[in-house]
């Protein structure tokens, strides 16, 4: 066991992957060992291009990646200590919970008892105890994204990749799947989470990875990043009959440094502190009694944020 | 032997048993996954009714065409006396006159005096029959029925006597008359007598003791007529099938065939007379068979009643259900179970996996890519070869039951049905390694390839059967599933040959000559077993080969 704790669980060294003339990740290097890690990226960021790499699917042109120092492309034998949830939505909806999860432990060389118990004992850490003997096409998502966690657990793994495992779920589910995977880092695994959400990733860890076109541009503390989002501009889209009544009545609020009439029956206010200018927001438009049918965000989102981050 | 691992396991354990796991795992989610899907349930529906329905023709064309037919025609009774041809053979009897049947009482030659023999005179108790001459009789038969045949020339004593004198017949009969006629000539009775008691007898038929005079130039047969004595009327079904063909097979021109039915050698029969040598090789009641010096069939000459009725309730009904057989095992089995089971169970193996968005569990799991389409291939095997073998024996069983023959289980068939379940499950790995292959390779267009792959094997497949010595069908697996059933008949029923040239000789339709051949691939030796053991070889070379390509172009695809 001495020599394993030399190698990180993860080792991405320069690796570049390319599909023709598309870019999935380029000189991507990267080294993780313990914790919960978010791998943060908009969709076609190359999240799932790394894991793709990670999981021994594909080859990277360049570079190398290696788990536990193996390379999975050449080499089955790290799977034996890592559990991979993948994105796809798609299970054997024929087979009960209880049966999948025993099935796929199987593979890992367990007996089918072994592999019953262990079965059952994951299915009760995600919750499913109950259902375990329900067929899979019968879960509802939330329980589909909590079985396909339930299997890759089942071998107790050291490393556990989840790609987007929040992607769909109501917001019982995702506490539930988020507490899971807290849980998951409280016991010393290596945990990776992939999410095109900030908010998700923020609610899990606090050190995340953030891919951007391919290329890996932060790695680090979550509450820089959070600082960076709120300290930069942002634009909140009204839409109303009445936008230049409901302008005059932004002017002088502090948070708030300029209005800007983009098309007809559309208000865009500017602000600095993004959280204030949403607190000012209802009283602001209750007072001016003007009607309005709709209000966006659009820099809300990662991609405005890493526009920004990268000087764009 | 107690190799330690890392995390202190015995690695005996470790590396064996766990890969055991893994492919038991594995198989069984792949039973459990074609178990899941229709078209396994509609495929594997499809051969049962396939089967069920050739079962349906067996046992139809089983009682139509094993009726006994009558070669030689013997069963026939054209005089309609009730005897049956064959029955009045054997008595020496005609069955073209009512009156002349077994037992029917019969005139006897025992001697006869010519136109120039001396003496001319015979003295005896007699039937006398043609007479020509004077008849001084001690006592002369008045009511005696006519044994003869023809009965014309038998005296119609009914009519009272006849003295020559009252005609004018003077004392010789030869002395040309007043009107140019012989003296018996002018009288319309084939006999008269003098007055002195003496009969003169122009050709004519009686019984009677007495002497009997010949006129130089005239002449007189007599002989007995037997007592009629009562024969039981055979029925006509015994006379067909009665003289089964003899021939025992030994390909060199010799003299064959034996006369069952006796009815050339004429043991035991009431008529004496010399057996036949139609075919003029010094052997009574033989079948002379000519081969030419590459073995070929020249000539069958048979003499007269050998072997000239088969037993074709035997011949046709045996041969007809081997034929059955080997059709069966290899156009049902072989050339479309072995086609369209793995085009609908292996073809997705694992394309379907990948397609359905599945596969990354499988594959994010400790197992080589090979080791798991290997896996893969043993759950589909697992599923097709417990169903061939459940059917093949399904339909040994009834068929070897109703089939032909007097035991209660044929059990010689058993050895070609597994011979057939061997062929088939051969070509299923073969078939299955190559279109899980063709899946992997190409998972959208590839069922177009294993069609077409599919066509090509039917076609040899066909051409085998036919043409088995073509080198082109060589290239193809079907060819070589083939040659294992045509071994297997050979080394079960190895009487298969002569059946064949028997069919050929007597003109016994069966198609047995059309679906089997004697296995090609012998290396010179001309045995079975050579033939048996290089087709399986070759075939599951070839499959395994089929499975390394797999392998090596799973190993390096990139999975998206």
């Amino acid at each position: 066991m001495s020599d394993d704790i030399k190698v990180p669980s993860v080792l991405v060294e320069n690796a570049s992957k390319w599909y023709g003339q598309v870019i999935g990740i380029n000189d991507v290097s990267l080294a993780i060992e313990g914790g919960v890690t978010g791998i943060l990226g908009p969709n076609g960021a190359g999240k799932s291009t790394l894991f793709k790499l990670l999981m021994g699917r594909i080859k990277p042109n360049q570079g190398s990646v290696k788990l536990f120092g193996i390379d999975p492309w050449e080499d089955t034998s790290p799977y034996r200590r890592i559990g991979y949830v993948s994105e796809s939505e798609r299970l054997y909806d024929w087979m009960t919970g209880q049966d999948f999860v025993s099935t796929l432990a199987r593979l890992h060389g367990m007996t089918r008892n072994e592999a019953d118990s262990r079965a059952e004992h994951v299915l009760e850490f995600v919750g499913l105890y109950d259902v375990r003997h329900k067929e899979i096409g019968k879960y509802s998502k939330g329980m589909r994204q909590r079985v396909k966690i339930a299997h890759a657990l089942v071998h107790d793994p050291d490393l556990i990749i989840l790609d987007e495992p929040l992607h769909g779920c109501d917001p019982i589910a995702r506490t539930s799947i988020m507490n899971v995977i807290k849980e998951l880092g409280n016991q010393g695994k290596t945990v990776l989470v992939s999410s095109h959400i900030l908010e998700e990733i923020e609610r899990i860890t606090e050190q995340i990875v953030i891919l951007h076109n391919g290329r890996l541009l932060a790695l680090g503390n979550i509450y820089a990043i959070r600082d960076l989002l709120d300290k930069h501009p942002h634009r909140i889209m009204i839409t109303t009959e009445e936008p230049r009544k409901l302008a005059n009545a932004f002017i002088g609020e502090e948070p708030i440094y300029g209005v800007r009439f983009p098309e007809e029956g559309k208000l865009e206010i500017q602000t600095n502190d993004l959280s204030a200018a949403h607190s000012v927001l209802p009283r602001v438009i209750v007072e001016s009694e003007v009607k309005v049918s709709r209000i966006d965000n659009p820099d809300d989102n990662l991609e405005s944020l890493l526009e920004y981050l990268i000087g764009g | 032997m107690t190799e330690i691992d890392k995390q202190g396991r015995n690695l005996s354990t470790t590396v064996w048993t766990q890969l055991d796991r893994k492919a038991g795992a594995i198989t069984e989610l792949t039973i459990r996954q074609l178990r899941n899907r229709i078209s396994t349930w509609v495929v594997l529906g499809v051969g049962v009714l396939l089967i069920s329905l050739l079962l349906v023709f067996y046992i139809d064309s089983i009682r139509d065409e094993f009726e006994p037919y009558d070669n030689d025609g013997d069963s026939e009774d054209w005089d309609n006396d009730g005897y049956p041809l064959g029955q009045e053979n054997i008595y020496g009897t005609s069955d073209y006159d009512e009156f002349n049947f077994p037992g029917s009482s019969e005139y006897i030659y025992q001697g006869d005096v010519d136109w120039n023999d001396q003496p001319r005179t015979h003295e005896g108790n007699h039937t006398w029959y043609y007479a020509w001459g004077y008849f001084n009789p001690i006592w002369i038969d008045v009511n005696a029925s006519n044994p003869f045949i023809y009965n014309y020339d038998w005296i119609d004593w009914s009519l009272g006597d006849y003295f020559c004198e009252e005609e004018g017949l003077g004392s010789d009969p030869f002395e040309i008359g007043p009107n140019g006629y012989y003296g018996f000539e002018n009288i319309d009775r084939n006999y008269c007598q003098f007055e002195n008691g003496t009969y003169i007898m122009f050709g004519a038929a009686f019984s009677g003791e007495g002497e009997f005079f010949v006129e130089p130039g005239w002449n007189t047969e007599w002989g007995y007529v037997t007592e009629s004595f009562f024969v039981e009327k055979h029925p006509k079904s015994m006379y067909i099938d009665e003289d089964d063909i003899d021939w025992d097979g030994t390909s060199v021109s010799s003299s064959q065939g034996f006369d069952d039915d006796g009815d050339c050698l004429k043991d035991d029969y009431l008529v004496e007379s010399t057996p036949s040598d139609s075919n003029r090789n010094g052997i009574y009641c033989d079948v002379q068979w000519t081969y030419d010096q590459y073995g070929n069939l020249i000539s069958i000459r048979a003499d007269s009643n050998v072997d000239e009725d088969p037993d074709d309730s035997r011949h046709i009904g045996e041969s007809s259900h081997r034929t059955f057989i080997i059709g069966t095992g290899k156009i049902a089995f072989v050339m479309l179970l072995g086609l369209f089971l793995p085009l609908f169970l292996a073809l997705g193996l694992v394309r379907d996996e990948s397609e359905n968005g599945t596969l990354h569990y499988l594959l994010s799991k400790p197992i080589h890519r090979g080791e798991f389409i290997l896996y893969r291939l043993l759950g589909y095997l697992a599923i097709v070869v417990s169903y061939t073998v459940i059917l093949t024996f399904i339909i040994a069983f009834i068929t070897s039951i109703i089939g032909p023959g007097e035991s209660i289980i044929r059990l010689s068939d058993y050895p070609v049905w597994m011979g057939i379940s061997l062929s088939t499950i051969l070509v299923l790995i073969a078939y299955g390694s190559v279109f899980n292959t063709v899946g992997l390779v190409l998972p959208r267009y590839g069922v177009y390839l294993c069609i077409l792959f599919g066509v090509w094997e039917f076609l040899m497949g066909l051409f085998t059967i036919t043409i088995p010595s073509s080198d082109i069908t060589m290239l193809s697996i079907s060819h070589w599933a083939i040659q294992i059933i045509d071994a297997t008949v050979m080394i079960a029923w190895s009487d298969t040959p002569l059946m064949q040239q028997q069919a050929d000789a007597f003109g016994l339709e069966t198609g047995i000559s059309f679906f089997w051949h004697p296995p090609v691939h012998t290396l010179g030796t001309g045995s079975p077993f050579v033939a048996l053991i290089i087709s399986v070889v070759f075939i599951l070379i070839f499959s395994l080969g089929m499975i390394l390509i797999g392998q090596l172009i799973f190993r390096k695809k990139e999975i998206m």
